[in-house]
């Protein structure tokens, strides 16, 4: 297990959505305009047979179409540095070609950078050759060895299952994706941007890599709203005739809203920190609900990230706008019953002295 | 003591930027001098000089990804963790980096 926690899959993945995240935004918003405005996809731009909108639709599908691609040198990048570029990026549109798609590029990012990394570090070569090991040697052994495994070996299998993943998912009846729904929303919502929910983004954005893009509108709607429903909840507990917020948090919140509007949910993470179990308690709850809305009323935003920003990428933005309402509004609700008034003067008090203990397995000292 | 940091998340907009902000708080609260540099998706930010990392008693890194310029800490005390512990426990990261550094090697 230790060992397996030293190789550290993980975070060579989230070191590729980082690379990958402006991609599909850049992308996704393309493809956006560009259909919205009548434009279509096409696989060649012949000189005068096209518009600027199937201009921008197109170049927005060959962005997404890259994603594959992308992960796979971000992962390779990630584990073997500057050598890994080349052989990742062979990999990743070998990947695309036999069909493996997104977890093709995942697989091939890995074992293109570990073929790479063992390369370098077992093969024994003269040193006149020098030179040659990081322009011919690296990229086209680790490239003919990892690309022909894909070819031959996994890519077939996995391009079965994504498509049985894709296709099991498009036929989700409502009380399914009621269940789904529910389970992204708590699930992204219980750590506030941690490990759980970039987990979880990882899983729901491979699947918008396939073209489902339901799981991660319900992912992002989650992690928009609960700051907004932090927010709101001020309001609806001083309807209570409550006040379930220190003045530190109420300052906090300013800057919270707004980067929850757009996207960002870590703001309030000074607050939950001060009461953990009820705040987690009410997102959890806000976020089964917002998440089960999204994801039956099928809200299918083409971009992975941006808040409200998302609505107008949706086929029906309406959807959006009623998951995030329904959210908001449960969140607030809950928060504003369960947590306990705060006392006038012990709303001045700073408490940050309270912090988790860390936990050794977390660190790594060298 | 010195310490100097970096700070990198996965999207690159948030966690980065608290991180830094609270390890900075945190080690300049418990009277250390710190400077964290944050590399987000928009680049390098807060840049440590060479100046800064060669005094440095000890490098925090605070990451979920992989960091640009790693080489630049070879020889020096690494104390490495994920994001979120730079977030939720700032001060007690910044007092293990004190123990970490009068422990022998």
């Amino acid at each position: 297990m230790s060992k397996l926690k030293k190789l550290n899959l993980k975070g060579h993945l989230l070191t590729a959505i980082s690379y990958l995240i402006p991609v599909v935004c850049g992308a996704g918003f393309l493809i956006a305009l560009g259909m919205a405005m009548g434009g279509t996809n096409q696989t060649d731009l012949v000189q005068g047979e096209f518009n600027i909108w199937d201009a921008l639709a197109t170049m927005g599908a060959a962005g997404l179409g890259l994603l594959p691609v992308v992960i796979s040198t971000g992962i390779s990048y990630s584990i073997a540095g500057k050598p890994g570029i080349a052989p990742g990026f062979i990999i990743g549109l070998t990947a695309n070609a036999i069909g493996a798609g997104f977890i093709g590029g995942i697989l091939g990012g890995y074992l293109a950078g570990y073929l790479a990394l063992a390369i370098l570090r077992y093969l024994k070569i003269p040193k006149w050759a020098k030179g040659l090991m990081p322009t011919l040697i690296i990229p086209f052994l680790t490239s003919i060895i990892g690309g022909l495994i894909m070819v031959y070996i996994i890519g077939i299998p996995i391009a079965s299952l994504t498509s049985l993943l894709t296709n099991a998912l498009n036929s989700l009846g409502s009380s399914s994706l009621l269940v789904f729904g529910g389970i992204i929303g708590v699930l992204s919502g219980v750590d506030f941007g941690g490990p759980i929910n970039k987990t979880v983004f990882a899983f729901v954005l491979t699947m918008q890599a396939e073209g489902v893009n339901g799981p991660i509108t319900a992912l992002q709607l989650v992690n928009t709203a609960t700051p907004i429903g932090f927010g709101l909840a001020y309001f609806v507990a001083k309807l209570f005739g409550k006040s379930i917020y220190t003045k530190v948090e109420t300052e906090t919140l300013k800057s919270a809203v707004p980067m929850g509007i757009i996207n960002i949910v870590e703001g309030v993470i000074p607050i939950v920190m001060n009461d953990i179990v009820r705040c987690v308690v009410a997102t959890a709850i806000g976020g089964a609900a917002g998440g089960a809305v999204s994801m039956v009323l099928g809200a299918d935003a083409t971009v992975p990230f941006g808040g409200v920003l998302m609505l107008p990428t949706m086929s029906q933005p309406w959807t959006g706008a009623v998951a995030i309402l329904v959210n908001v509004v449960v969140t607030a609700v809950a928060l504003a019953v369960i947590k306990k008034n705060v006392a006038a003067e012990e709303a001045d008090v700073e408490t940050d002295l309270e912090e988790d203990d860390i936990d050794l397995a977390d660190i790594k000292i060298t | 003591m010195k310490i100097v940091g970096v700070a990198a998340c996965t999207v690159g907009i948030a966690h980065t930027y608290i991180a830094q902000e609270k390890l900075e708080n945190a080690g300049k609260k418990a009277g250390y001098e710190i400077t964290v540099e944050t590399q987000g998706t928009i680049g390098t930010e807060n840049e440590l000089t060479q100046e800064q990392i060669a005094e440095a008693d000890i490098v925090i890194i605070a990451a979920d990804v992989k960091i640009a310029g790693r080489e630049r800490f070879e020889g020096k005390r690494i104390i490495e963790v994920p994001t979120d512990v730079a977030v939720k426990s700032p001060n007690k990261l910044i007092a293990k980096a004190a123990e970490v550094i009068v422990q022998p090697r």
